[in-house]
C-alpha cells in the first residue's frame, strides 16, 4: 500500500493547463475590449464572464466599497432593462448568473445552455454601456449592502480576518475590506456611484471571456455585434505593487467576541506575483499548512492535540500578500504553546531541507488540481478572466505548473529564512469575551 | 403556455439528448450493494462516492453528531492501515476527499486522477469494510467536531435553524442537526461509532457512484472483487412520528446582544420527497422565494424595501416529511416578517400566475444541463435519484415532468402545503418582544 512515487507528467500533459493554448483564442476589439474564447465542447453549456479592472484597489479614502456598491447597482436599471429584470430574464432562460467584487476586479457571469448563450452578450453589453442611476433605486440598495456588511460583522471569524488585514497592512489597499467601511457605505451618493461607473465601465477596461461549446468565428461575429459599437476609454490604474513599506516590528491584535471557539491568524508579508518567490510560497503552502500530512497539522493536531484545525496558505493574488497560518486552538490556554510549536517548525524549515517525498507530493497535487479545475466551465471562464487581470495574461495558468516544478528545496529554505521573521509577523487572535470587572 | 412548450421541447430535447447519450449504468452485487457508473471521458478524472443510506436521522437519542463523526472516521485508519498512512497516500496522489453525513445519508467522497483509481479504490474499500475507530484518532476528530459545533453558536443562521428544528420536529429523527451539539458530542465514544457502523454500514444499505473516466464493466468487476464478501444484514427501521402543525403563530425569541442583525426562520411541516406533489410544490416555492433576486419574497423584502441582503424559502427534500422554511437576516425584523407573511398569504390564496409558471418551468428545464454538466453536479443528481428511488430514467424524464405541470397543480400545492397563520417562528438577535410587536404571537419560553 505504499504510494507510487512516479509523477504522472507525461501521460497527463495533454490534459493539464499546458495544453491550454490550443483551446484559447484571444483578440482585442478596436475599442480595446479584451476578448478570450475558450472552446470546450464536452457539455452543451456556455459561460460568459466580464471582468472590469476596478475593485477595492482603486478606491480613495472615504469611498471604500464603492466598487461593490456599483456592482449591486448594475443589476438594476439600464436603458434596456428595468430594475429586477436582469435576474428574471436569466432565470426564465434557465441560466445562472452572479456578480462579485474583489480587490483587483469586479466580475459578472452568466451560464446558459449553448443554444441561448448570446443572451449573455446582450445583458453584459447593456451593463457595460447604459446603466442608469436613480436615487429611489439607489437608497434601498444601499440598505441591502448595509445588511450584507452586517452579515460579515455578525460572524466572529469574518470579523477576525478584517481586523487581521487592517493590522497587517498600513498603506496598501489590501488592508481595506472589499465591502468597505461602514462610514463610507452610509455616505456615498448615487451621483458618486454613477461617476465611478462612467469612469471604469467601458470596453477598454474590461476582459470578456466566453467559455464552452462554441465556435470562435461565430463568437467573434456576435461579440462584434453587441460590443463593437461601444466606445472604449482606457483607464490608467495606479500601481501600488511596492506601496506597503517593509514591516519593521511585530504587530498583534486581539478581537474579543461572545464565542466559545478561539481562533488564531498568523501572517508574514511575502512577495507578489511579479517575483519568482511567489511560486516558492505556493510550494511551501502545500508543505506547511495544506492537508493532514502538512507539517503544522501534524505538529499541532496529530502529535500534540493543541489545535483541532490548521489551514491557511499564501494569500497573494497580485501585489505582495500575506502567507497566513490559520489555527483553531483546542483552548485559549494552549495559545502560547501553539506559538512555540509553530516557531519550532519554522526553525526546522530554515535549518533543514524539505524531503523528496514532500516535494513530489506538491507536484502531484498541482498537476491533479490543474486537471480538476477544468471540470466546470464557469470556473474556467473565471480563472481565465482573473489571470488576465491579476497576472497580465491567461497564460499564467499554462505556465504555473512549470514554475512550480522549477522551485528548489534550497529556495524553500531561503524563503523561510528571509520571510518568517518575528518583525515581519502579524498575529490576530479571536478570544472569548471576558466580563469587565 | 404555447411559448413554454415550444421552447422546452425543441431545445431541451436536443440538450438533454446529448446528456443522456452518455449512459448511466446501474447494477447490484448479490449482497445488495448497488453500483452506479456514469461514464464521462472528458478528463482523466474519476469521482467516487460511497453512500450509506443511514444519516443523522439514525443518530440515537442524545447522540446527535454520531453519523457525521462515524463517516469522518472511515478515513482515519483501518485494521490494516493507520490514519496517517491513509492521509499520506491520498494527499500524495493529489486526491480531494471528504466524508460526513446529511440527515438522510452518510458519504465518503474521493476525487482522483483516473490513473490512480485502483489505488484509491483499495483505500476506499478498506475504509468502508475495515474501519478501526482507534481512540486517539476518534478523540482528534471529536475535538474538531466540537469546535465546529461551538463555532455554530457564533453563526446566527445555524442558531436559528437548530432551534427551529428542535421545536418543529420534537422527537422526530430530523430534530437535531447532523453536526451535533457540544453536549452530545462530548459524550460520544469510539464504541458508539463502532455500533453505528455495525448496524448501518451494510451492503444492502449502501451504494457506490463512480463518475468519470472509466467503463462500467471494468468498474463493476473492480467493485465486485473488493465488496462481494461484505455480508448483508438486517436494516434497522426508523421510528418516524407525525410532525404536528402549529395551531397558531408560535414564536420563540432568543436574545443575543452580540448579534448586530436579527435572523429569522419561519415555517411549518412540509412534504416528503416521495409525495406526488413534490415537484409542483417545489416550483411554487421557487416562485415564492427561490432566490433573493427575482422571486416574490426577494422582490418585496430586498428589491423594493432594501430590508435584507438575502431572503428565501424552500421545502426540505428529504426521505420523510421535512419542513417548509422561509428565512431572512435583517436589522428591521418587524417589516421583513410582515412582508414575508403577506407574500406567503398571497401565494396561498391566489397561487402563481401563468407567466410565473412559464418562467419557472423554463428555469428548471433550461438550467438542468448546467447543473448536470460538472462531475459534482452528476454526483449530486445520481445520489438523489438512487437514495430517494426516483428511478434511473429521472435524468431523462425530469424536463418532461416539469413541463407537464399546470397552473392548477401549483395552485393546489400552494393551497395544500402553505399554511398561513400556523407558523413556528424562531427569531435570534439583539431584540425584545416589544420591538417585534407581533399581536397574534403565542410566545414560547
Amino acid at each position: 500500500m505504499k504510494p507510487r512515487v512516479a509523477i504522472l507528467l507525461a501521460v497527463l500533459a495533454a490534459f493539464c493547463f499546458a495544453g491550454l493554448e490550443s483551446k484559447v483564442t484571444e483578440y482585442d476589439l478596436a475599442n480595446g475590449l479584451d476578448v478570450i474564447i475558450y472552446v470546450d465542447s464536452s457539455a452543451p453549456v456556455v459561460s460568459t464572464t466580464v471582468f472590469y479592472q476596478v475593485g477595492a484597489y482603486d478606491e480613495p479614502t472615504g469611498k471604500t466599497g464603492i466598487s461593490h456598491m456599483l456592482e449591486h447597482m448594475t443589476f438594476k436599471h439600464t436603458d434596456r432593462y428595468k430594475p429586477g429584470q436582469f435576474a428574471r430574464i436569466v432565470r426564465a432562460a434557465g441560466g445562472e448568473e452572479n456578480g462579485f467584487t474583489a480587490t483587483y476586479y469586479t466580475g459578472f457571469y452568466e451560464t446558459f445552455a449553448k443554444d441561448r448563450w448570446e443572451l449573455s452578450l446582450e445583458l453584459e453589453a447593456a451593463r457595460m454601456s447604459s446603466c442608469r442611476f436613480e436615487d429611489d433605486v439607489f437608497q434601498p440598495e444601499r440598505k441591502v449592502v448595509t445588511e450584507e456588511w452586517r452579515l460579515g460583522e455578525n460572524r466572529p471569524t469574518s470579523k477576525l480576518w478584517k481586523v487581521y488585514e487592517a493590522t497587517a497592512y498600513i498603506a496598501h489597499p489590501l488592508g481595506v475590506p472589499v465591502i468597505g467601511w461602514k462610514h463610507d457605505i452610509d455616505n456615498y451618493t448615487c451621483e458618486a456611484v454613477a461617476d465611478w461607473y462612467h469612469l471604469h465601465y467601458n470596453p477598454a477596461n474590461a476582459v470578456l471571456v466566453i467559455a464552452g461549446d462554441v465556435r470562435p468565428e461565430e463568437v467573434k461575429a456576435r461579440v462584434k455585434k453587441h460590443f463593437g459599437r461601444l466606445k472604449g476609454k482606457p483607464v490608467k490604474r495606479a500601481d501600488f505593487y511596492d506601496l506597503e513599506p517593509p514591516q519593521q516590528s511585530e504587530r498583534s491584535i486581539i478581537l474579543h467576541r461572545n464565542t466559545q471557539a478561539p481562533a488564531m491568524l498568523i501572517g508574514y508579508h511575502v512577495p507578489g506575483i511579479r517575483n519568482k518567490e511567489f511560486y516558492t510560497a505556493e510550494v511551501l503552502e502545500a508543505i506547511l499548512v495544506q492537508g493532514r500530512t502538512s507539517r503544522l497539522y501534524q505538529a499541532l493536531v496529530t502529535r500534540t492535540g493543541l489545535a483541532t484545525w490548521v489551514g491557511g496558505g499564501d494569500y497573494t493574488t497580485r501585489d505582495p500578500g500575506l502567507f497566513t497560518i490559520y489555527i483553531t486552538p483546542k483552548s485559549e490556554k494552549d495559545i502560547p504553546e501553539i506559538s512555540q510549536v509553530i516557531e519550532q517548525e519554522l526553525t526546522k524549515l530554515k535549518t533543514e531541507l524539505v524531503t523528496d517525498h514532500e516535494f513530489a507530493k506538491v507536484q502531484n497535487q498541482v498537476l491533479a488540481q490543474d486537471v480538476f479545475d477544468q471540470d466546470d466551465i464557469s470556473d474556467m471562464a473565471y480563472f481565465l478572466a482573473r489571470c488576465q487581470i491579476t497576472a497580465g495574461s491567461w497564460r499564467f495558468l499554462e505556465q504555473y505548473p512549470d514554475q512550480i516544478r522549477k522551485v528548489t528545496k534550497a529556495q524553500v529554505q531561503e524563503f523561510c529564512r528571509h520571510y518568517f521573521k518575528t518583525d515581519n509577523r502579524t498575529t490576530a487572535l479571536l478570544l472569548p469575551k471576558k466580563e469587565e470587572k | 403556455m404555447k411559448k413554454r412548450l415550444m421552447f422546452s421541447i425543441v431545445t431541451i430535447a436536443l440538450l438533454i439528448g446529448q446528456i443522456s447519450a452518455v449512459p448511466l449504468f446501474r447494477d447490484s452485487l448479490s449482497n445488495g450493494f448497488v453500483v452506479l457508473t456514469y461514464e464521462d471521458h472528458r478528463l482523466p478524472v474519476v469521482d467516487i462516492r460511497f453512500v450509506c443510506r443511514s444519516g443523522a436521522a439514525y443518530d440515537p437519542r442524545f447522540k446527535s453528531g454520531l453519523a457525521n463523526l462515524t463517516a469522518k472516521m472511515l478515513l482515519r485508519g483501518t485494521e490494516n492501515m493507520k490514519g496517517d498512512s491513509v492521509a499520506d497516500i491520498l494527499e500524495f496522489l493529489g486526491t480531494k476527499h471528504s466524508a460526513g453525513a446529511d440527515h438522510d445519508y452518510s458519504y465518503l467522497d474521493i476525487k482522483t486522477l483516473s490513473r490512480s483509481m485502483d489505488q484509491v479504490l483499495d483505500i476506499l474499500s478498506d475504509a468502508v469494510l475495515n474501519p478501526a475507530f482507534r481512540p486517539e484518532a476518534f478523540s482528534r476528530e471529536q475535538a474538531k467536531a466540537l469546535t465546529a459545533a461551538q463555532r455554530g453558536y457564533d453563526n446566527p443562521r445555524l442558531v436559528v435553524m437548530t432551534e427551529f428544528d428542535r421545536l418543529l420536529f420534537g422527537n422526530h429523527p430530523y430534530a437535531s442537526e447532523p453536526w451535533g451539539d457540544t453536549a452530545t458530542l462530548r459524550k460520544l465514544k469510539p464504541e458508539d461509532s463502532k455500533t453505528f457502523y455495525q448496524t448501518c454500514y451494510l451492503p444492502n444499505n449502501s451504494f457506490i457512484i463512480i463518475v468519470g473516466d472509466t467503463k462500467h464493466k471494468d468498474i463493476l468487476k473492480s467493485i465486485r472483487n473488493r465488496f462481494s464478501k461484505w455480508r448483508p444484514g438486517t436494516i434497522k427501521k426508523l421510528h418516524v412520528p407525525e410532525i404536528a402543525y402549529p395551531k397558531t403563530m408560535r414564536v420563540k425569541l432568543i436574545t443575543r446582544p452580540d448579534f448586530s442583525q436579527t435572523c429569522i426562520m419561519l415555517g411549518h411541516p412540509g412534504i416528503s420527497i416521495s409525495d406526488p406533489q413534490m415537484l409542483s410544490t417545489r416550483l411554487m416555492s421557487f416562485i415564492l422565494g427561490g432566490s433573493a433576486l427575482g422571486s416574490r419574497l426577494g422582490q418585496a423584502v430586498r428589491e423594493k424595501a432594501g430590508l435584507a441582503y438575502d431572503v428565501r424559502c424552500w421545502f426540505d427534500r428529504r426521505a420523510f416529511m421535512g419542513a417548509y422554511r422561509a428565512t431572512v437576516q435583517t436589522v428591521n425584523p418587524k417589516p421583513a416578517i410582515e412582508k414575508m407573511l403577506a407574500e406567503i398569504r398571497r401565494m396561498h390564496s391566489s397561487g402563481p400566475t401563468e407567466k410565473e409558471l412559464e418562467a419557472a418551468c423554463n428555469y428548471y428545464t433550461g438550467s438542468f444541463p448546467l447543473r448536470y454538466s460538472s462531475s459534482n453536479g452528476k454526483l449530486y443528481q445520481i445520489t438523489r435519484l438512487e437514495l430517494y428511488n426516483l428511478g434511473t430514467d429521472w435524468l431523462d424524464t425530469f424536463p418532461d415532468k416539469i413541463n407537464a405541470l399546470t397552473l392548477s397543480d401549483l395552485k393546489t400545492s400552494a393551497r395544500e402545503h402553505l399554511h398561513p397563520g400556523k407558523y413556528l417562528i424562531v427569531i435570534v438577535g439583539n431584540i425584545t418582544r416589544n420591538d417585534l410587536d407581533l399581536p397574534d404571537a403565542e410566545w414560547i419560553n
